[in-house]
């Protein structure tokens, strides 16, 4: 029963980080219809700058976490701007803004290798909080709390923000139609700019969490994350950030208990067979609105 | 008679004439025979990008070392010289293919050296057969890759020295349980563990559990957690480098306290930046090690190494190395202009590389044959020593 519950709490973590990943890479691609190749670099991008913020420069854990946040934001809106807004201006549509991110992904791949010397990296040990906390029977470290704790954060923020405010009705309008939000009275550069970062800082946060879990900080880091993540925004439903945290848990639990109770070599299968089976017979997802189209 | 003495005056001297030319022209005749000057240029095929690039540029790097080393001290014959022109691959089959393609279709390219991953060099190996180009593998462990004259492998089959460190193991450390995390896609790694549990099992040590992982797998605490639910007296961790650090890091973040032991795949020093405390005491085979081989080659390479590099040279660097003189030797033992099949032929009846890190080298089939392995530990303050059990 301990192990059960071990490995659940682990599978809940990890799950988590497909999750906040997933949150990012849903709502740009609600919001501004961009199914973004790119997305997972800024993971790297994000785990890269906050290790360093601490090695080069010795700030605590919190910092190293903000420097991360908003290193993922800020390169989101840069990749949105030089890449992504030219496209919009010319109404290029889906395929071009995709063959474009995946170009950047590319681009900022290779850079994060030269600026990571191709090496997988490590947050200190003394950088974060690295004990385990007695839960019940079981040992829970640290990080998986904050990790946890970090998703149920973001999820209602984020929801909060879309469902209940002005600046989150703008959004929803934007990512239905960016005209007449604009003829409407909604900033939508500005709408699209707020979007970008937010998700570029959900998957930053991802990405040092993660960086940090796994004691692996490199240029590869962003390319797990995103087709898990990935995974978790197509069972959850592309336009509801609930559905991609519960879908990113769920598929954290399963893909732990998969390799604890069947095996590892079956653990990709399982998960990428439940997002096929989601794809066919429930495209919009969990919690996905039936109006919501973008293909 | 008097003509008869003429005639052996006459052949006498005739004699002594042939003699005398034949000491004289001797030396110049054995200075015809040998590698005529020139340079002479292998392909590498690189792998400094990637996710194997930490051990790609220690492989890079002992072979420019060795290359230079080469050509200052004339080692080939005076006049003869390596180059090495470089192609990346990443690690990836396709690119590496695509390298050694271009590598044949450069006439001035006498040998190639390539490949970390088995699955790699085992595409690599029917492109060098078909284009009949010597082709020295420097990292790839999986049996079965040589085949002589034109592939040969500096590298040491899995088995010997995991076996030596194994038996230790049991016998120092007496575990009554063991349970092993192994790579499910590395079949050379999948070797590794089976000799060593075959070990185990004939010291009457039972195997608790067995933990498949993936290679491109980062997070291991669920696999931790796995192995810790099995109680065992100790684990053995058998997978690829990236994998192993996370293990050992996460087993040991979650408080198991037993005996851990791993492959040489956490000597190289940045596993230990990286790392840290956690690899400290984990006992591992190694062949060559910076701070534990102390032959006089082994010493002067260290020594260049570091200067060159500013670090330490690792085992994956030593192997680079290693490679570079194998075909180094191969040229030095051929006459005059060598051709591809001339060198492969040459290499391939190598019975020793005469310089080498490693007190001896034998070459068994085109198979470096390592006899003398080291068991080493990293120390609390980031150095390898000879491993003591505790």
């Amino acid at each position: 029963m301990q192990l059960f519950l071990e490995q659940l709490v682990n599978g809940w973590a990890l799950g988590s980080l497909y999750a906040l990943f997933g949150i990012g890479f849903g709502l740009v691609f609600s919001t501004l219809g961009i199914l973004n190749a790119a997305h997972g670099t800024y993971a790297s991008w994000a785990a890269i700058l906050g290790y360093y913020a601490v090695e080069r420069f010795g700030l605590p854990f919190p910092a190293a976490i903000a420097v991360g946040v908003l290193g993922g934001g800020f390169l989101a809106v840069l990749v949105d701007q030089i890449g992504f807004q030219p496209l919009r201006a010319k109404k290029a549509g889906m395929l071009g803004a995709l063959i474009t991110s995946i170009a950047f992904w590319i681009i900022l791949d290779s850079v994060a290798g030269f600026a990571t010397q191709q090496q997988s990296l490590a947050f200190p040990a003394s950088s974060y909080p690295n004990q385990m906390v007695p839960i019940g029977s079981i040992m829970v470290p640290q990080m998986q709390i904050i990790t946890i704790l970090s998703l149920l954060v973001c999820t209602v923020g984020i929801y909060v923000l879309i469902q209940k405010t002005r600046i989150g009705a703008a959004m929803r309008a934007v990512g239905w139609n960016e005209v007449a939000a604009g003829l409407g009275g909604v900033d939508a550069r500005m709408v699209i700019l707020l979007t970008a970062f937010l998700a570029g800082a959900t998957s930053g946060l991802a990405g040092v969490l993660g960086g940090i879990s796994t004691a692996n900080v490199s240029f590869t880091l962003g390319e797990g994350l995103m087709l898990k993540g990935f995974a978790a925004v197509v069972v959850g439903g592309f336009d509801d950030v609930r559905g991609t945290a519960i879908a990113g848990i769920c598929l954290g639990i399963i893909e732990v208990f998969v390799a604890q109770y069947i095996s590892t070599a079956l653990r990709d299968g399982v998960t990428y067979s439940l997002l096929l089976v989601f794809l066919i017979a429930r495209p919009r997802g969990l919690f996905g609105s039936a109006s919501f189209m973008r293909a | 008679m008097t003509r008869m003495n003429t005639v052996f005056a006459g052949l006498s001297r005739a004699v002594a004439v042939t003699a005398t030319a034949g000491a004289l022209l001797g030396p110049m005749q054995a200075k015809a025979a040998a590698l005529a000057p020139g340079e002479y240029t292998i392909g590498f095929v690189t792998e400094n990008t990637g996710p194997l690039a930490a051990a790609g540029l220690s492989y890079y790097h002992g072979a420019q070392l060795a290359v230079d080393e080469i050509n200052a001290a004339s080692w080939m014959g005076q006049g003869s010289k390596l180059k090495l022109s470089e192609k990346e691959s990443g690690s990836d089959a396709a690119r590496a293919v695509q390298a050694l393609s271009q590598f044949v279709a450069d006439r001035n390219v006498i040998a190639t050296t390539c490949c970390i991953l088995s699955p790699v060099a085992g595409a690599m190996k029917p492109v060098a057969l078909n284009a009949k180009i010597p082709l020295v593998l420097y990292g790839a462990t999986m049996p079965g890759l040589p085949q002589l004259p034109y592939v040969t492998s500096i590298v040491g089959l899995p088995g010997p020295q995991e076996v030596t460190m194994t038996k230790r193991l049991a016998e120092t450390l007496k575990p009554k349980t063991v349970t092993y995390f192994v790579n499910a896609d590395n079949e050379a790694f999948q070797g590794r563990f089976k000799a060593a549990q075959k070990v185990m099992e004939d010291a009457g040590v039972k195997t608790n559990g067995v933990v498949s992982i993936l290679s491109a797998d980062t997070d291991f605490t669920a696999p931790a957690t796995q192995a810790m639910g099995t109680n065992p007296d100790m684990i053995m961790v058998w997978t690829t480098q990236t994998p192993a650090g996370g293990i050992i890091a996460a087993l040991r973040a979650r408080g198991y306290k037993g005996h851990v032991s791993a492959s040489d795949v956490i000597s190289p020093p940045p596993m230990f930046k990286k790392i840290g405390a956690p690899l400290a005491g984990v006992p591992f085979p190694v062949l060559f090690s910076a701070e534990m081989s102390t032959t006089a080659a082994a010493k002067k390479f260290i020594d260049e190494y570091q200067k060159r590099f500013k670090e330490l040279p690792d085992a994956y660097a030593a192997q680079g190395y290693t490679a570079m003189y194998l075909i180094a030797q191969g040229l030095k033992s051929t006459d005059g202009k060598p051709t591809r099949e001339g060198l492969a032929q040459a290499i391939a009846s190598i019975k020793t590389i005469e310089h080498n890190l490693y007190d001896g080298l034998p070459m068994k089939e085109g198979q470096a044959d390592y006899q003398k392995s080291l068991i080493g530990a990293w120390s609390p303050d980031g150095k390898v020593v000879a491993w003591e059990p505790k």
